[in-house]
């Protein structure tokens, strides 16, 4: 009976604790927020509060986001006028749908302050969106690599070069370990979480026909589709569950993977003897491959302005730029040489970019522009035109045929020009 | 009988074996580190000092933020449950004991709140809770889960009412009460055991969700909308050790009120 009427009582009260505790929340602090998309992963968000913010001029708030709230957010505090956030971290895709609305605030008084960070020029320019503004200032990069386990290494086809691999070498390499071991060691992140709509958006697209959009549904796409599907008869069943490639490497169930380089960062840190690191592969038109860019913008309306503006010359400072690249695996936006006392596993990653933006053959094919919210539909139109010729088998032709048709009503929705690889356009992107 | 009781044993074993192979198998590698986590065959203990094998949980309990949301946790879902049950315990007697127009409307009505997901409304929530100035604070969070939990609370202590025979009730206004009087002294104590479970019930749906949370909240997340939400994304050994600070309390929680549980079972399949 009385814990029944403990029980009874205890619950209004405890209500009406919640309700007192909650109180005091509300008085807004005075440390600006820094809302970022990036480093959310628990040790690289630790590492940004215990490293990067520590000896910062300005003492913020880092507060990790999915790119879904982080989009919701942002917008509702500019629906409502009440601002929280003061400096935004996000892809270059995340902001992009700001700048249409008038989201984000023209950082060009900030340009001559950082000139002698040395960011690339390139890399500005796309911080511009195309305008006369800046909107965002680059803050990090990072690309999709390759990364094999030295035990694969033998079993390289005659005459390959690790570092510059083409698509066919790199199916026979798989072939032979098959063969030689009954496995199929051969590793894509084709899982729920995974970010295999960036292959076939970057890389092999790229690769194999030079374009993207106009070259979708071209002969050479389905010459491309029929080989990747060869392909895939030795890639490991298990790679349409798998979601960072760190993972099935460091346990042994693949031997070579592609994956994102924060995403094989984890294999190649802790096991640094164990694996190597190399470029993607390259097919007829070249070796494609996609940078990615995360930059920092200020909202319009942010509460503390001046102090977000300090923060971004803080974090495009040469040092700190190091400090990013030891908390996580992108690598800095200045065109810095990769020190030389970096950890193995990190040289590792930075040397194979290094080699892949340096290769005769590189062909940058940047994230899809100018789709806006749409981006997400856009890259299932791969993931499912991927589905149906290789994994259940569909003619190549028809799936191309319906699959680019869907393409170009999303294009046509949000008017979306064509990008790299894609050659300039002068309307809406067309599908050939 | 040695062939029966041998089955028996076997399978009480099959069944402890299902529950704590994996449990072992969590611990195992929350405290190894990464190394376990990938080594095969397994060591059957944590190898290395004791302080070694306490240093990955060390770790992730001192996360900058993981305390303060662990307290936003509670009052949240705290919050959620006062109001719940306040609102949800009438609605479920009323659903139990009087026939009215439209009480099978009501129940289905109550059910759509469930049908529109929350990533559509997010935006104009966002907006709203901004405007009522509940934004980033745990009340709002909250209410917003208190509409998620309220379907339940409701249809659950429905049925529960509905398994107190209304003869009772009845029995004890012959004797004197008033029907708030028989309401306090005759039916919640022998509902009391299913309203613990309709209150646990709504604490954890709060306690869980993710996306309501992280979308009303900046500076003050639940701890899911802190940690969790991001866990997929770490490491496997912290993936793990994740896992095992979560499951500990729980399996706490669940031997402490073992009894308790037949008993709202009892009641709620009467």
């Amino acid at each position: 009976m009385t814990p029944k009427r403990m029980l009874l009582r205890l619950g209004p009260v405890c209500a009406v604790a919640a309700l007192a505790l909650a109180g005091p929340n509300l008085a807004a602090a005075a440390e600006p927020v820094w809302l970022s998309t990036q480093l959310r992963p628990i040790e690289e968000a630790q590492q940004v509060r215990t490293v990067i913010l520590k000896d910062s001029p300005v003492k913020a708030q880092f507060i990790a986001d999915q790119p879904a709230s982080f989009t919701v957010r942002v917008e509702a505090e500019a629906k409502t006028g009440h601002h929280v956030v003061s400096l935004l971290g996000a892809l270059h895709g995340e902001l992009e749908p700001f700048v249409p609305l008038g989201l984000l605030q023209p950082l060009d008084s900030l340009v001559p302050r950082l000139a002698a960070d040395k960011i690339p020029n390139s890399l500005m320019q796309l911080g511009k969106f195309g305008t006369q503004h800046q909107y965002y200032i680059p803050w990090m990069q990072a690309t999709y690599i390759m990364a094999a386990n030295r035990k694969a290494l033998p079993y390289l086809p005659k005459g390959a070069n690790l570092d510059h691999l083409t698509y066919d070498q790199l199916e026979q390499w798989a072939a032979a370990i098959h063969k030689a071991t009954g496995q199929r060691m051969l590793g894509f992140p084709a899982g729920p979480s995974g970010l295999m709509h960036r292959f076939f958006e970057g890389y092999l697209y790229p690769a194999y026909t030079g374009g993207l959009v106009t070259t979708f549904r071209s002969p050479q796409a389905v010459a491309m589709w029929e080989s990747f599907r060869k392909l895939w008869a030795q890639v490991n069943p298990n790679s349409t569950n798998y979601g960072f490639m760190q993972e099935p490497l460091l346990s042994g169930d693949v031997w070579i993977a592609f994956d994102h380089v924060a995403r094989l960062q984890d294999a190649l840190r802790k096991r640094p003897n164990d694996f190597v690191a190399f470029p993607a592969p390259s097919g007829p038109k070249g070796l494609a491959y996609m940078p990615v860019v995360a930059g920092l913008a200020i909202p319009k309306g942010a509460p503390h302005p001046a102090q977000a503006a300090a923060l971004i010359a803080y974090l495009s400072k040469p040092s700190t730029q190091i400090l990013t690249l030891k908390a996580s695996s992108f690598f800095p936006a200045d065109a810095l040489p990769t020190p030389g006392n970096l950890e193995p596993g990190l040289k590792a990653e930075g040397d194979a970019v290094a080699k892949m933006l340096a290769a005769p053959d590189a062909k940058p094919a940047l994230l899809p522009v100018g789709l806006g919210a749409k981006g997400g539909e856009f890259d299932k139109i791969f993931l499912d035109t991927f589905q149906r010729i290789v994994l259940r088998h569909e003619d190549p032709a028809t799936v191309l045929k319906r699959e680019g048709d869907a393409m170009q009503r999303i294009l046509n929705d949000v008017h979306a020009k064509c990008w790299a690889p894609d050659p300039p356009s002068a309307g809406t992107c067309q599908v050939d | 009988m040695t062939a029966r009781r041998l089955f028996f044993l076997a399978g009480v074993v099959t069944l402890c074996a299902w529950v704590l192979v994996p449990l072992y198998l969590i611990a195992l590698a929350a405290t190894g580190g990464s190394a376990v986590v990938h080594a095969w065959p397994k060591p059957f203990l944590p190898t290395g000092a004791l302080a070694a094998t306490l240093a990955p949980l060390a770790r992730f309990l001192s996360i900058a933020g993981v305390w303060p949301a662990l307290l936003t946790s509670v009052e949240t879902a705290l919050v959620c449950v006062a109001i719940s049950l306040t609102l949800g315990l009438p609605a479920g007697y009323a659903l139990a004991r009087f026939r009215f127009r439209g009480a099978v409307l009501f129940r289905v009505l109550v059910l759509m709140t469930r049908a529109f997901p929350v990533a559509i409304l997010a935006l104009p929530l966002a907006v709203t809770f901004i405007h009522l100035g509940l934004y980033d604070t745990p009340v709002g969070v909250g209410l917003m889960h208190t509409a998620l939990a309220l379907p339940f609370t409701i249809l659950v202590s429905a049925s529960l009412f509905q398994a107190i025979p209304a003869e009772l009730e009845e029995a004890s206004w012959v004797f004197g009460c008033s029907r708030l009087g028989a309401f306090r002294r005759v039916v919640m104590p022998l509902a009391l055991p299913g309203i613990a479970a309709a209150a646990t019930f709504a604490f954890v749906i709060s306690w869980n969700e993710v996306f309501a949370a992280s979308v009303l909240t900046v500076r003050h997340r639940t701890l899911t909308a802190y940690l969790l939400a991001i866990l997929p994304e770490s490491p496997l050994d912290v993936q793990f050790t994740g896992a095992f600070l979560l499951v500990v309390p729980s399996v706490i929680f669940i031997f402490l009120v073992r009894r308790r549980l037949f008993s709202i079972w009892g009641i709620a399949n009467r």
